[in-house]
Order: structure tokens, then sequence, then C-alpha cells
């Protein structure tokens, strides 16, 4: 264990593309990282990192139990699956909100009828729901939740919204924003203390290096 | 129906052997540690009152707790932790006593823990609680039990020391109401410094300033000189220089590099009044000793007394020992007996274990299966005895 090394998580996907750059950006070698193949830990040559790829969900199960010590994830997931870790930057990319949305021209806020949402994020809707003091029931969907409304399952739906376009195409419309969403930067709680300089360094060149920051 | 008689609940397990001994090994050698500075042991119940854990302030969330009813209807839970039954305790059963008092223990607690986590529903604690006391002379003392406790998990142990009235004082200044002050507290334990910010972007001052400071503030004696700049009250001046000094005085104990410091640490359990602690090994994800200071918990049970203790996760420093090989040791030597034999067998083996052998009593039929069995488990002499009592040893 003594010697293992930092060991970073990326979501797969968007934010691992994102990632990787802003990595080469730092100065370190990513040849390994985009040609990967079937991998799923990648060294970076010449630096005590390598990289975990995984799903959103277990990049933050990893951090936690400590096998990673530093992840990237969205706040999303952060959002919805919760967990104890240090969550100390924002990297700017990734940038979209959770909305809640509904049938073009309807009104949701209104009468006193308990509501539906269909949503892939039960816990996000909950607590989003909970704190306006608002009755609603929720419906766990796992693919396109636009379906829902159009089908007459549920009154609304609260998902990510990045464009819009899927939400227009099915005559959807944003009614509220949730929450805003990035990519952030998780650290597990006990790596941080016992690796501090290390991890102090990796952060501070990923801070110094993610433009996107400020857009 | 689906049965379930032959699983253990999900966050529960069996312990076997190995681990079994790992986990006996760690108790043990905490108790040794705990009664050498005559701390007394205490047990409680494992079934408590639901109000115990529920009461002016809730320190527990109840979706944490493992609740049932009694035969009277009331509600119950499996002990949740163990700081709140023995305050209930030393406020209670022990009012008569004198202070200090020095007690520890060595029980299972209970949670419910989010689904799939992998995470221990039932793990058991080995703790102290110091009662009473003068306040240094009881947080050098607890603080070196605790640097020690970690020893006996992992040498290569880190002690880290905060204290909570920074964040309590800061905040109170602040002047925000306690849902805001409780996001504040949950932005400075998970250093999310974004949201930290944003939060207090529209607040000014040096309150503001400080907490906004808080989490960036650990690591070694270098923080102290950092967060001078940012204590610009005399109570909490006097507050830094006190835990500067406990922090010397713990680092000439056990040495500067075992000891860290984090102003940022701010307990979900805020029972926690003055300094806190946690303990760290490499290759465990998570602290495996956390404790602190909390003057106003016995209050609540009706008696004023100062506090303050720390628990050892037995479970997750037993895995570590597991995980790090414990060597499990053959008997010397195989005792067979056979039909008829058995009580002469039985006497030899008691002879052999008052000279120090370590001794495995056959409950084979054959001598043949017997020896089978040695050869198998690496005992290196059989015994075998007849009915009259007469031996016959044979190195194998």
């Amino acid at each position: 264990m003594e010697n293992r090394k930092v060991r970073i998580a990326l979501t797969k996907g968007r934010i691992e593309n994102k990632a990787v750059d802003l990595l080469e950006k730092i100065g370190y070698d990513v040849t390994d990282l985009r040609n990967k193949g079937r991998r799923l830990i990648l060294s970076v040559p010449n630096e005590d990192i390598e990289v975990v790829l995984a799903k959103a969900a277990d990049v933050i199960t990893y951090v936690e139990h400590g096998v990673c010590d530093l992840g990237v994830v969205g706040k999303d997931t952060i959002m919805e699956h919760g967990g104890k870790f240090f969550e100390i930057s924002d990297l700017g990319f990734g940038k979209c909100r959770f909305a809640l949305a509904v049938k073009k021209g309807t009104d949701f806020y209104m009468g006193y009828g308990v509501k539906t949402v269909a949503t892939k994020y039960p816990e996000v809707t909950r607590r989003f729901f909970e704190a306006k003091g608002m009755d609603v029931d929720i419906v766990k969907i796992e693919g396109s939740v636009e379906l829902a409304p159009l089908v007459g399952l549920s009154d609304g739906i609260v998902d990510i919204v990045e464009t819009g376009t899927t939400l227009k195409e099915n005559g959807l419309e944003v009614y509220d924003t949730v929450a805003p969403i990035s990519a952030r930067l998780i650290v597990n709680t006990v790596s941080m203390k016992l690796k501090q300089e290390r991890i102090s360094e990796i952060v501070r060149l990923i801070e110094e290096n993610c433009d996107d920051k400020n857009n | 129906m689906k049965r379930y008689d032959l699983l253990t609940p999900e966050g529960t397990r069996d312990l076997l052997f190995e681990e079994c001994a790992a986990k006996r090994s760690i108790t043990e050698k905490l108790t040794r540690l705990f009664k050498s500075y005559c701390y007394s042991e205490v047990m409680t119940p494992g079934l408590e009152f639901f109000d115990v854990f529920n009461g002016k302030v809730r320190y527990f969330p109840q979706e944490t707790m493992y609740k049932l009813v009694d035969g009277k209807n009331r509600l119950m839970v499996l002990r949740p932790d163990n700081t709140m039954p023995i305050a209930r305790l030393a406020a209670t059963r022990l009012s008569g006593e004198e202070l200090p008092l020095k007690l520890f223990y060595n029980q299972s607690v209970f949670m419910v823990n989010p689904k799939d986590s992998g995470r221990d529903d039932e793990f058991t604690q080995s703790g102290i609680e110091i009662i009473g006391g003068e306040i240094a002379a009881a947080d050098y003392e607890a603080l070196s039990l605790a640097a020690k406790a970690l020893a006996v998990c992992d040498e290569d142990y880190r002690l880290e020391i905060g204290d909570n009235g920074f964040f309590r004082e800061l905040i109170f200044q602040l002047g925000v109401d306690s849902e805001q002050a409780e996001s504040i507290r949950e932005f400075i334990e998970t250093k999310n410094y974004p949201a930290l910010n944003e939060m207090l972007g529209g607040f000014y001052g040096s309150a503001a300033e400080a907490i906004k400071k808080l989490p960036a503030l650990f690591g070694g004696e270098e923080v102290f000189a950092e967060a001078e700049k940012y204590m610009l009250t005399d109570s909490l001046c006097a507050r830094l220089k006190s835990l500067k000094a406990l922090y010397d005085g713990i680092c000439g104990i056990c040495g500067a590099d075992r000891i860290r410091v984090d102003l940022g640490l701010v307990h979900k359990k805020n029972y926690y009044t003055g300094i806190l602690f946690r303990g760290y090994v490499e290759g465990y994800g998570r602290p495996v000793l956390s404790g602190g200071r909390y003057d106003n918990l016995l209050g609540d049970f009706g008696r004023e007394a100062a506090a303050v203790g720390f628990a050892v996760n037995v479970e997750a420093a037993a895995k570590f020992l597991y995980a790090r090989g414990l060597e499990a040791s053959a008997p010397d030597v195989l005792v067979h007996g056979g039909q008829g034999a058995e009580t002469a067998a039985l006497r030899h083996c008691e002879k052999l274990i008052s000279d120090g052998y370590k001794v495995y009593n056959s409950l084979f039929a054959s001598p043949e299966s017997a020896a089978e069995y040695a050869k198998q488990h690496n005992i290196y002499r059989v015994d075998t005895v007849s009915a009259d009592g007469s031996v016959k040893s044979t190195e194998v």
C-alpha cells in the first residue's frame, strides 16, 4: 500500500475527454490515455500517477473507499449519489443544469392536485420538491425521460438539460431550474491528509490549467 | 416467500478464525492500554430508548438508526453510538461518583448505511471517555492515548487535531440561522471551496474571511502561522494558542511527523465543543479513530460536566491487521485416544498444556485419520494414548 501511485478516477465519456485534455495541458504524457483500448487502469509515464476509468457513480464509490485518491465527476452524480469526500474544485467544464420541464404551455405549480414527476434522478427531485414544500409523486425512469409526460405517465420531468434541443423536439419546455451542474474534482478524505503535499500539488496544477473555469 | 435463514443481513458478517483473531488482538491490546492507565470498563445495553439519542439537540438522524418497539410499545434503538449512553450513565448511575471518571468500553454500534455502500451496519468500537478533570490535562491524556491506540493499529499512523470552537465562534459572529450554519458546516467538512465561497459571497468582514479559509487550514506546524492572520478576536487567538500548545505537547510525545492539524474539522455530531481529533492509517479510506471534547452533552442528561473521549473502529483496524497477515501457528502436539481412551487422552492433554504445549485433542475414530489430520495441519508430533494412560509419542 505504501508505494501505491496517486490514483485518479475519471468519469468515462465526455468528462474523461475534457479531463484528459486538462492533464495534457498540465504537461503529463497522455498517450496511454488516448490509446487506451479496453484497458481500465492507465499509467501516466514519468509521473507517480495512474488513471482509472469508471462510470460516474463508481468514481464516487472508488474515491469514497479510498482506493482512488482523486476523482473527476459531474455535480449531477454527486447530488444524486451523495457520499463522504472532499469536493474541492469546480472544474468548470461539463456545464449544464438540472431542470424541471413540462409540456409546452402547462403551468406545473398551479392547482392543489399532487403532480407526478418522472426522472432518472429521484434523490435530486425529492430534495428539490421537499425544499419547495411540494408533495409530488416521483417515478424513476431509466431511459429517455422526455417520453413520460408525452404518453401521460407524468406531469413533468426533472432531467439534465444542456441545449434544450431534445425538449423542444418533443414539445417540452424548461419550467424551472433545479440546480446548475459542472464537473468537480473530488478527493478522498484520508488521502488528502496522508499525501497532502503530492495531492495539493496535483490539485494546484489542475486548477491552474482548467481554462474553462470562467466560461 | 423468500426465506432468509441462510444469510446474514446486509452490512453484517460472520467473522471466522483469523478475522476473529485479528479483531480480538486489537481489542485485547487496546484494553491492556486503557487498563494500564487505570481506566475502568463499562458496558451499556445494546438496546436503548430512542429518546436517549433524540434529545434537545438531535445528533443522530433517525433514518440512520435501527428502531424497534418494546413490550410497552415504546420506541427503542440499537445503540448507534457509545458516547451518548456513557454520558447518560455518568449523569445517572454514576452521579454520586467523584469526578474525574476514566471509563473505557469495547462494544458494537449499529447504523443503517445507504444500500450497497459496502459499509458495516454493525461494528465494534473500543474507546475511552474522560468525564470531568482539568480541560488541558484531560485533552493531553486523551490525545496521547489516542496516539498510542493508533500505534496498536499501525506504527505509521497520523493523528489529526482540530477544534470545533473555531467554527462555532465564527458562525456566531457571522450571525446566520441554524440552517445556513449547517450548510456552511457541511461545505467546510467537505472542503467544498466553490460552494463555500458562493454561499459567503454576500458576507464581508473578518468572520466570513476566516470561515472561507478554514477548510484550507490543514497540514503541519505551518498552519498555525497562517491561521493567525485570520483569527482576529481575542478568544479566537486564545483558542489558537491553546491548540498550538496542545499540538506542541503531543508532538513532543509522538513526534511531529505523526501529528497533523486541521482547523476545518467540524463534526456532524455537533455535541463536540472543543478539540476534535481523527486518526488515519495508510490503506484505509476513512478515519480509524475519531473523538473530541463534548462539554455540554452530560448537561443534556442532567449533570453538568466537561468530557473528552474517542473511539477506535476495531473492524477497520482488524481488517488492516488481517490484510497484512496474522501468523496463525499450528498446534505442537496432536493427542489421540480413540474409543475407550477418551478420558485418558484428555488427562494427557491437560498435562501437556500445563507444560506449555499447544495441543489438539483428536476426535477421530482411527489413529490413521488422526495422523492424516496432523499431516494436513502441520502438526509434527502425535501422541497416542491408551486406556491405561500409557503414551506413545511419534514425530511426523
